[in-house]
């Protein structure tokens, strides 16, 4: 099992200004899977079935350059990590890096098996490499052992049942404005109900047995299933708006944790240049697509994506 | 629901204002713990809400009509109804957005007693809440406040000042005095307890800290610390800013009365041209009142 790369310059800029920070609030600990062709980070995918997934997956050459991989399992190797270590080893090395400009500096990363102080067992390591002029740099991030053959295939598999789309995307309108909207609900109350329609209507609301509270966004660009809204619409409350819709099959409704919408909405730190939301089909979960174009065009990047998954806590009608 | 015009008619009050984070500041300023009732009462003057600690303590937030920019009551009589402080405060501070100013619409009561409030800004979004109410218990104390002699003992000191003092105080904790003397004038909080703390506001020595002094004769009271405390804990971060004073006076059996003024004008921040809203309206505050019983003398307490 080998691993060997080179991290570009466009590598750590994406990983240490946005990625990683956003992946960071999805949770501590994450897998990375490593292909002949893609990186992938990976949240909750085998661990914890009731957290918040997120898939970040990367073409190798959006990360990096001079990449080499070989292993028994169709040169797939997986392991998990703890993301706050890795961050601050790519942190460090892009100070390295930008202290000693004009000099080529590669950050090189590559598995290692090292005996760690104090210690008899050899354990598996990350190694970061930074060469300066004057200064050679190593940090070594624990992770864990490489899975196995059968975890990585119920990993892959895992990764293979969250490609599928829902049917209806909305886009999400101001994200900030959102975030700050969502995060002082999370004082309210903590199942949020969430409905989409196919009319371009995104509809947030908790409802205890003291209050609820809302939110509705409407005429959103929707992606997929589309709808003309009831012209009879327009003068109703949201409530009753969502009820209908929902009745007459225009609109999916589903509960989610409160704490995990607000965790999906930090995906911004990562900067994409749009967001969807929609609801899987049967309402299995609801999704949250981020969208990346290539830097100054509105052509999607399509050698980066990130979406998550935010497990229904109860199926809701649909 | 019904159309909105049918709401209106069976309404005992449809009211918009434009500054969320300014009421979110003054009811904040009576919030002193987590689970708090608050009793709501309208009137055509406004609304003023009530929240009290059992006998020892009491909070009014007056929110005059013209703090808002449509204040439309048509009920007989003074509606009151109870609910959740916090939950009102949480759900009001949904509807505010840094940066901008919201207008969001009260009305009361709902089709089943809610307190209904909905943002008026944009016709595409849209956020809304139903607090449910409750029947209000009976105030359990009357907190009448009656001036103590023919001169009024009050003093007027720096909203921070007081804050900084009753904060300092924490140290000694448990019970404060607070004395009044006309020779030489001052005022004296003084604490005794895990140690002894005593502050002296000297009212000619520096006319800055003490704005006002009005004593004729030496009074000291005792205050529960926690109660004194309540009082400033939650004054908002604009009523330092601002450098406001906030007015304390010694009324018949000690009660003494706190008051603050917290502005609720429209954020003078916008990057947009400075309008009139930039200055400070003075009928744009609302008015705070506390009400703290004196702790009752040595030999009569017997817990």
């Amino acid at each position: 099992m080998k691993f060997k790369a080179v991290v570009t310059e466009n590598g750590v800029s994406l990983l240490d200004r946005r990625f990683l920070p956003a992946l960071e609030k999805m949770g501590k600990i994450c897998h990375l899977f490593l292909t002949r062709d893609h990186a992938f980070f990976l949240h909750n995918l085998i661990t914890t079935p009731d957290g918040i997934q997120s898939i970040a997956q990367f073409r190798k050459q959006a990360l990096f350059e001079d990449y080499r991989i070989s292993s028994q399992n169709e040169d797939r190797i997986a392991f998990a990590f703890d993301i706050s270590l890795l961050l601050r080893a790519v942190r460090s090395s892009v100070s390295i890096i930008s202290g000693e400009f004009g000099i080529a500096n590669r950050l090189q990363v590559k598995l290692v098996k090292k005996l760690p102080p104090n210690s008899t067992q050899p354990m598996p390591f990350l190694t970061f490499e930074t060469k300066g002029y004057k200064s050679a740099v190593i940090q070594d991030v624990p992770i864990s052992k490489p899975l196995s053959r059968a975890q990585l295939l119920q990993l892959q598999a895992a990764l293979d049942a969250a490609q599928d789309l829902p049917r209806t995307l909305v886009q999400v309108p101001d994200s900030n404005r959102l975030q700050n909207f969502v995060d002082r609900m999370k004082h309210v109350g903590d199942l949020l109900n969430v409905s989409i329609s196919k009319y371009g209507d995104l509809h947030l609301q908790i409802s205890t047995t003291l209050i609820t509270l809302g939110a509705e966004f409407r005429k959103l660009l929707v992606v997929g299933d589309k709808a003309q809204a009831p012209s009879e619409d327009r003068d109703l409350s949201a409530q009753t708006r969502s009820g209908r819709a929902i009745l007459m099959g225009d609109a999916q409704s589903v509960q989610v944790s409160i704490r995990h919408f607000s965790k999906s909405l930090q995906c911004h730190l990562a900067k994409p240049d749009c967001a969807f939301y929609g609801i899987a089909p049967q309402g299995a979960c609801l999704t949250v697509i981020f969208q990346f174009f290539i830097p100054g065009t509105r052509q999607t990047d399509k050698s980066i994506s990130l979406h998550c998954r935010l497990p229904v806590l109860d199926p809701g009608s649909s | 629901m019904s159309s909105s015009a049918i709401e209106t008619d069976t309404s005992d009050l449809v009211c918009q204002l434009d500054n969320v984070q300014g009421i979110v500041d003054a009811l904040s300023t009576v919030r002193w713990k987590r689970h708090q009732d608050a009793v709501v009462e309208l009137s055509e003057h406004g609304i003023v809400l009530i929240v009290e600690e059992t006998g020892c303590l009491q909070a009014k937030v007056y929110l005059q009509k013209e703090l808002f920019i449509r204040y439309e009551y048509t009920a007989q009589g003074r509606p009151r109804f109870g609910l959740s402080l916090g939950l009102f405060v949480d759900c009001l501070n949904t509807f505010s957005v840094p940066g901008h100013s919201s207008t969001i619409e009260i009305q009361y009561p709902g089709p089943d007693m809610q307190l209904l409030i909905k943002s008026a800004d944009s016709l595409d979004d849209c956020i809304y809440a139903e607090i449910r109410t409750r029947i209000p218990e009976t105030i359990s104390w009357d907190y009448n406040f009656e001036p103590a002699g023919s001169t009024p003992l009050s003093f007027t000191v720096k909203s921070a000042v007081l804050k900084e003092a009753i904060d300092d105080l924490e140290w000694p904790g448990s019970s404060i005095q607070i004395t009044l003397k006309p020779v030489p004038p001052s005022v004296t909080f003084r604490g005794e307890g895990h140690g002894d703390l005593q502050i002296d506001l000297m009212y000619y020595a520096n006319t800055d800290l003490l704005i006002a002094f009005h004593c004729d004769h030496q009074v000291s009271y005792r205050y529960k610390y926690k109660f004194l405390r309540a009082t400033t804990s939650n004054v908002p971060s604009n009523v330092i800013k601002d450098n406001r004073g906030s007015k304390l006076t010694i009324g018949r059996g000690g009660m003494l009365k706190v008051q603050h003024l917290v502005s609720v004008a429209r954020p003078s921040t916008s990057h947009q041209h400075t309008d009139s809203a930039g200055y400070q309206q003075p009928s744009r505050i609302a008015y705070i009142e506390f009400f703290v019983k004196p702790e009752e003398d040595e030999d009569t307490v017997n817990d």
